[in-house]
């Protein structure tokens, strides 16, 4: 089977538990938003939006939001939080490398958590240049990936793995995971349409903002 | 869904204009909720279902049914 549904299948099996861990949004997110807040956004995208706790804070500043994950349960999570907490996102079902949003639409995206998950580095500058299509000229977007400066790893150059996510009954649930080593990280950024305006490690995961490279 | 979500959305093969059919709303919704339907590609006439109010858009080869 296609390795991207597989990591579809998975978030689809663990969505309610794994939402409900990930209660807060994260505040490197919350800053880089908070950055950005006095310019007008019209339209923000949460890519990767899981329960769609990002979406969330992206929906103070803008406009409308979208919210595009792969997994219909995780979905489904974003739709209840959207729902108990008052806020709007526009939820969309799709896959990272092939964004169904038009070229030039989106003023302020997070592609958070999430680029790590697809399972090959054609799939991944592929996600890169699609997020670099769907931003506006004077675009941003802030990306990150879970990183080998993590002290939960001994590697020092990027790798392929998965991470188990342990479900309340004890039963395991394997997810693919690429840690990136950082240098690999700011490497396909350099490598794809979009440009890097800054990079930081913090927490053990690779964060950069970005813009798309205007020909 | 929205039915203004179409000004953004694209097909994910062409990123061509996406057109609406056979919607059913939620009436009790103030601005018209689309429940269900069908967004097909003006250019490939390729079709992607909308689920539950969400439009699926995955690209056809990853849209098959997942496993319960």
């Amino acid at each position: 089977m296609d390795r991207r549904a597989n990591v579809r299948d998975t978030y689809d099996r663990i969505a309610t538990h794994f939402a409900s861990t990930r209660a807060y949004a994260w505040p490197e997110v919350e800053s880089f938003v908070d950055s950005y807040a006095d310019r007008e956004t019209d339209v923000a995208l949460d890519l990767g939006c899981g329960n769609a706790r990002h979406a969330e804070v992206l929906a103070e500043p803008a406009t409308r939001v979208v919210g595009v994950d792969v997994s219909r349960g995780l979905l489904e999570t974003a739709a209840d939080r959207s729902r108990e907490r008052g806020f709007a996102v526009e939820l969309v079902q799709a896959d990272a490398s092939t964004l169904p949003i038009r070229s030039g639409t989106v003023d302020v995206a997070v592609y958070v958590a999430t680029l790590h998950h697809l399972p090959t580095r054609e799939l991944r500058l592929a996600s890169l240049d699609a997020l670099a299509d769907v931003l506006a000229s004077d675009g941003v977007a802030l990306v990150s990936a879970w990183s080998t400066a993590h002290d939960a790893f001994e590697e020092t150059t990027g790798f392929d793995t998965t991470v188990e996510w342990t479900l309340p009954g004890g039963e395991t649930v394997d997810r693919f995971y690429h840690i990136y080593d950082p240098e690999e990280f700011t490497a396909d950024l350099e490598a794809s349409s979009l440009e890097t305006v800054s990079f930081e490690l913090s927490s053990g995961n690779c964060y950069a903002v970005v813009k798309p490279v205007v020909d | 869904m929205k039915e203004s979500l179409l000004e953004i959305l694209c097909c994910p093969l062409d990123k061509n204009d996406l057109e609406l059919e056979d919607a059913e709303y939620d009436d009790s919704s103030e601005d018209s909720e689309i429940l269900s339907g069908t967004l097909v590609c003006t250019a490939c006439g390729e079709r992607y279902p909308i689920e539950d109010g969400i439009p699926n858009l995955l690209p056809p080869d990853m849209r098959e049914e997942s496993p319960a």
